[in-house]
């Protein structure tokens, strides 16, 4: 029965982190945007507005939940629902620190991979059942987005698994530092798997990953429906897209799904190229930096840090980039980072083949 | 029961549940969510048979892939003829539907005899795989097994298939083809 009662600990304890993040995160957005927009942001909830989001959740708490007269009632109840379950349900197989994985399965990467895409159905069933032009119209781009930047975000995921020949997101993240019971080197030639640190994450392990790594990033900043790919929602032709309807409690989940996925994929970013829980300090002689950073309080600790800078990257790239048209974007997914991730995945077996 | 006993038939209810809602449903749009959580169930029923790697693919290509082109296909369809094809009087004892009725009849007698011929508890094969513990764990990895499996017995079908999937792309691109200008 305790193995029960841990279960559902873990889930509840993942649901807080998601909300609490979300908290942080929009309120962290909304300082980002005015520091590279040159305005202050919110400033007067609170110390320097801090507690401006909590005031927000407060809000939207209140709000009426409104359904549209002629939306299907069904679909639009549930909508808001299985895009962030989807979301929420991709944290089940995600590493956090050595020994410390809500579900330890060995095809942790695929399941993850699997999830996330039952979000577009989300996006479509809201977009069907609002019933609204505009939300139709988002609800499309955003598929048709999620569905293309899917296959460079695959093959780059699959040159990784290549290289580190499991699924097991835990397999991988040990893989990448001085844990592992392989040998890691370093470019193909220096062993430091007694080093670890830096050198030892997967983007150093096999320099074609650096190139797998920027695909991915690009990709999954698709796949969250973010700048410069957020045309499912261009406040300026779609008013916002899928989520035009939602009122109160049934916006915030939306919203919530997309701070969540934020997440999601940049930690799968952090596990399968940047080493995961591992430390970024090496082993210099005597001064063993990297033995005394593993461990599952570190660990923690260093997939937080690792994954906020991931996510401080995609806000920057928010508010600094315009919006791509819908052809340059599919340009870009079909012509440019497809057959690039097509390269990686050959050079990736190659170099498992006769490198490593 | 244990928990898999119970977690089988709330997964084999659900999927009937969900199918027969499908089958029976005159909002085609509804129909294709219900299906989804059929395809859920479904997958739910392959974890449980242990065939982890086969339900998380059933999510990724039916739930990803069919059931999004679907509702593109619905989408891209005006609201008035999706209503003319909802608005379609269904007389289930009509004589369209006789051969259907006939059909459908045969099956199951056939499907209830194959259920009481079958008596998979005593399968010699089962048996034997039970004596020499030739079986398989819910710990153990299925992918390993799978792929060698893939690479030598079942290669031809695998490449046969590669090639359909192959041909049906290169068909794609050549629709979607501006017409050159002569």
């Amino acid at each position: 029965m305790a193995f029960y009662i841990i279960y559902i600990l873990v889930a509840v304890g993942v649901f807080a982190f998601v909300a609490v993040f979300t908290l942080f995160g929009v309120y962290a957005e909304r300082k980002v945007s005015a520091f590279i927009q040159d305005r202050l942001g919110p400033t007067e909830t609170g110390k320097f507005g801090t507690l401006q989001t909590l005031a927000d959740i407060v809000k939207l708490l209140q709000k009426e939940l409104i359904i549209p007269a002629a939306a299907d009632k069904w679909l639009f109840i549930l909508a808001p629902i299985i895009i962030f379950v989807a979301v929420y349900m991709g944290f089940a197989a995600l590493p956090w620190a050595p020994g410390l994985v809500p579900s330890n399965t060995n095809i942790g990467l695929y399941y993850t991979f699997a999830i996330i895409s039952i979000e577009t159905l989300g996006i479509l069933m809201a977009g069907w059942g609002s019933n609204n032009k505009f939300s139709i119209l988002g609800a499309m781009r955003s598929a048709a987005q999620i569905i293309s930047y899917e296959i460079p975000a695959g093959f780059a995921l699959i040159s990784v698994v290549m290289i580190s020949q499991t699924l097991d997101l835990q397999g991988v993240a040990i893989q990448q530092g001085i844990l592992s019971a392989e040998k890691i080197k370093f470019l193909g030639v220096w062993d430091v798997s007694h080093i670890g640190g830096l050198l030892a994450w997967n983007i150093f392990q096999a320099p074609h990953l650096i190139v797998a790594f920027v695909i991915y990033f690009i990709a999954s900043l698709a796949e969250s429906n973010r700048a410069p790919f957020d045309i499912p929602e261009a406040e300026s032709e779609l008013v916002s897209g899928f989520h035009t309807e939602y009122t109160g409690l049934r916006f915030a989940f939306v919203f919530l799904a997309e701070y969540s996925m934020m997440f999601l994929v940049s930690m799968i970013a952090v596990i399968l190229f940047l080493g995961a829980w591992n430390t970024p300090l090496p082993n210099i002689g005597v001064v063993k930096l990297a033995d005394w950073t593993t461990n599952a309080a570190w660990g923690i600790v260093w997939t937080l840090l690792k994954t906020l800078g991931l996510i401080g990257v995609q806000m920057w790239i928010r508010w600094t980039l315009p919006r791509l048209r819908i052809d340059h974007l599919l340009n870009l997914c079909w012509k440019v980072l497809t057959p690039l991730a097509f390269a990686c995945m050959i050079i990736s077996g190659i170099w498992r083949l006769w490198v490593m | 029961m244990n928990m898999v006993q119970v977690m089988f038939y709330l997964m084999a209810a659900i999927a009937l549940g969900s199918a027969l809602y499908v089958a029976a449903s005159k909002n085609l749009v509804r129909s294709v969510f219900m299906f989804f959580i059929t395809l859920f169930a479904l997958a739910g029923l392959y974890v449980l048979s242990l065939a982890d790697f086969v339900a998380v693919t059933q999510v990724v290509v039916y739930v990803g892939g069919i059931l999004v082109l679907i509702l593109f296909a619905f989408m891209l369809s005006g609201r008035e003829s999706l209503a003319g094809l909802q608005q379609r009087q269904n007389h289930i004892l009509s004589v369209h539907n006789l051969p259907a009725f006939l059909l459908a009849t045969l099956f199951l007698v056939v499907l209830v005899n194959i259920i009481l011929m079958a008596k998979v508890d005593n399968l010699p094969w089962l048996k034997q795989a039970a004596e020499q513990r030739n079986i398989i764990q819910p710990t153990d990895g299925t992918i390993q097994n799978l792929g060698i499996n893939l690479m030598t017995n079942y290669l031809l079908p695998f490449e046969a298939i590669s090639i359909l999937l192959l041909m049906a792309l290169v068909g794609a691109a050549h629709l979607s083809r501006k017409e050159e200008a002569l």
